[in-house]
């Protein structure tokens, strides 16, 4: 059974996730296993980050931080974002984390659009806001986590405004619909989207690490996610420490050897991962395996992309154990659909709905449709960590809704037994190791290169990444596609965006199919690229002149 | 042959960080958004700019740029 983790009608999540704790008689746990990348290990209590949430809280504001103001932190994973992201959101800040590798275009456009008050971030990462910094007149002040003193009147030191601050904060009692967590996240046209959610969030988020995950009081649960991104905040904070569950956190890369190493070491008894990660795994030698002890291992799961039925097979063989895959989106806040040990995995299904949450395949023209038709994957509106709004944006957040349905952009099917199948997106985005791409984000970037006169980005399929980018360039009449440009175009995407966004292939092209109205034909584009049928072309606008 | 002082400059440009310092030591740990992806970049800006060519098992054993260096040597003086 879940537990109560909301009294007094406090739904505040950065109260729940250690205040509350504390007072369920779990002040002595740990919270927060940290291990650096140098395998330093330091436990953090959940006492220890109630009072350094507290000071941050306090810290936001002394410097004059109100309820509804907007903070980030920018980022790698590291003890400081975990307690800024609390603390931010025991004040009442609206509270967002930006994934470290963004380039500055997309930290323009985030800081921008949010009207952010204010920066957590590091004294290298900080080089990438200075350069914006003269267009973001709402930013009034950034906190660098490594410095000993403050630099100027607005550019502060952690350590010396959490040392002053007082380590007691008297969390105000935040009603469910006060605005908590901002993720933004891409689509095929136009910026970036502020996804904002409510504290009330916690509750699904809570019922599902415990109902799916089957997360447990002695439990040491890992989270691979950066919090950069949705599961990073969703399960790699709110919904395990919301149950009072131990945390791992590594702040080092990727190294299957060190993965598997920490595992056995630390004893992780769930583990939360992400599809390329596994597909990583599937890549290292077998020998690997065998010396690796993964006895502590209960549960494996994935998030952010489809589990091949290749990478279960494997994992049954080489690990002993199942990979349960789980489906949900930056707007839902929290899973939907999944598969969990109470019922049999089918390979490559998403799995079955949780409880509480009413899926519908739905037509084009709104009908249901019946098992094994293909239609729009929907979800009935209501669910505790439903979005509250697109920040700025309330006409894009009306167009996902129809009929009391949230339209989630996939298509799927449902089985005679329940259970649910992706088949793909219906707009353009790109989901490339469970990151959502932009490809009008990528074809503008492209744009900014003096080399490039017009561009296009589509998805291709990638037996490690799920897709990749594939970016189509049509260059200037003098000018060809030398490794040097590639290499260029390459850092200009990596920079400008994120390393996320670089496209995998560039194809020199010698114009690029657009309609009529000018749109890129990114479906034409993509069908000449894996070699199918263009379906109907008599839009465009070379045809239809 | 290369030195780090020959290296700095292509982690600059890379990582797009004008205050990058090479040691030998160093590693994906030490430098920001220095991830698989950026790693691509990263090996190709070495090999375009010292005419040298990775195989994929070669960088995957590497630890630290320490180690890159001497791998880039070892190549160059084939």
């Amino acid at each position: 059974m879940v537990p109560d983790i909301v009294e007094h009608d406090q739904y505040n999540i950065g109260y729940i996730c250690t205040h509350r704790q504390c007072r369920r008689g779990l002040g002595n746990t740990s919270a927060l296993r940290w291990i650096s990348h140098r395998f330093e290990r330091q436990d953090y209590t959940f006492a220890d980050l109630d009072g350094l949430t507290n000071r941050f809280a306090n810290v936001l504001t002394e410097l004059g931080l109100r309820k509804g103001d907007v903070v980030f932190t920018f980022l790698p994973k590291m003890p400081e974002q975990f307690v800024a992201f609390l603390g931010g959101l025991k004040a009442q800040c609206i509270t967002g984390t930006l994934f470290s590798n963004l380039g500055d275009d997309a930290l323009l456009d985030r800081l921008a659009d949010s009207g952010a008050r204010l920066v957590v971030t590091s004294k290298s990462l900080y080089r990438k806001i200075e350069r914006i910094r003269a267009r973001l007149p709402q930013l009034r002040t950034v906190i660098l986590i490594d410095v000993a003193d403050d630099l100027s009147h607005d550019l502060l030191s952690w350590g010396r405004m959490m040392t002053a601050a007082h380590d007691d904060f008297a969390t105000p009692v935040t009603p469910p619909e006060t605005p908590s967590v901002l993720h933004y996240t891409s689509g095929s046209t136009g910026k970036p989207k502020g996804v904002l959610h409510c504290h009330k969030s916690v509750m699904q988020q809570a019922r599902t690490a415990h109902e799916v995950l089957g997360l447990q009081r002695n439990d040491l649960y890992w989270c691979t996610a950066d919090q950069g991104w949705v599961t990073g905040t969703s399960y790699g904070i709110i919904g395990p420490w919301s149950l009072g569950v131990t945390q791992l956190h590594f702040g080092g890369t990727y190294d299957a050897g060190c993965w598997l190493d920490l595992i056995a070491r630390q004893g992780v008894t769930v583990w939360y991962t992400a599809p390329t990660a596994l597909r990583m795994l599937m890549r290292e030698e077998p020998t690997l395996f065998l010396a690796a002890d993964l006895s502590s291992i209960r549960s494996i799961f994935s998030v952010g992309e489809p589990l091949n039925p290749e990478v279960i097979s494997w994992a049954r063989k080489t690990l002993g154990k199942d990979i349960f895959d789980t489906w949900f989106q930056t707007e839902t806040g929290a899973i939907m659909i999944a598969n969990c040990s109470r019922f049999p995995v089918r390979p490559g299904s998403m799995g079955k709905p949780v409880q509480g949450v009413e899926p519908a395949i739905l037509a084009d023209d709104g009908t249901i449709c019946a098992a094994g038709e293909h239609g729009n994957l929907c979800i009935k509106q209501g669910w505790d960590s439903m979005f509250a709004t697109y920040l700025n944006n309330s006409a894009a957040y009306e167009d996902r809704f129809k009929n009391s349905y949230y339209y989630t952009g996939d298509m799927a099917w449902r089985d005679d037994d329940g259970y649910y199948w992706f088949l793909g997106r219906s707009d353009d985005v790109i989901n490339t190791s469970g990151h959502l791409v932009s490809p009008f984000e990528v074809e503008s970037t492209l744009l900014e290169l003096p080399e490039v006169v017009e561009s296009a980005a589509i998805a291709a399929p990638d037996d490690l990444l799920f897709e990749k980018v594939v970016a189509f360039v049509h260059l200037k009449a003098d000018v060809t596609l030398t490794p040097e440009l590639m290499l260029k175009i390459r850092l200009h995407v990596a920079n400008r965006l994120s390393s996320v966004a670089i496209p995998q292939e560039i194809i020199p092209v010698e114009e690029i199919p657009k309609n009529k109205s000018g749109k890129i034909m990114r479906r034409v584009m993509k069908s000449r690229y894996l070699g199918q049928d263009e379906g109907d072309i008599t839009m465009l606008e070379e045809y239809g002149q | 042959m290369i030195t780090l002082e020959l290296l700095e400059p292509i982690f600059r440009e890379v990582f797009d960080n004008p205050d990058i310092v090479l040691n030998r030591g160093m590693s994906s740990d030490d430098i920001d958004n220095w991830d698989s992806l950026t790693h691509m970049n990263l090996v190709v800006a070495i090999e375009l700019r010292f005419k040298v060519k990775f195989a994929l098992g070669e960088l995957k054993m590497l630890k630290n740029v320490g180690e890159m260096l001497d791998l880039i040597n070892r190549k160059m003086a084939r």
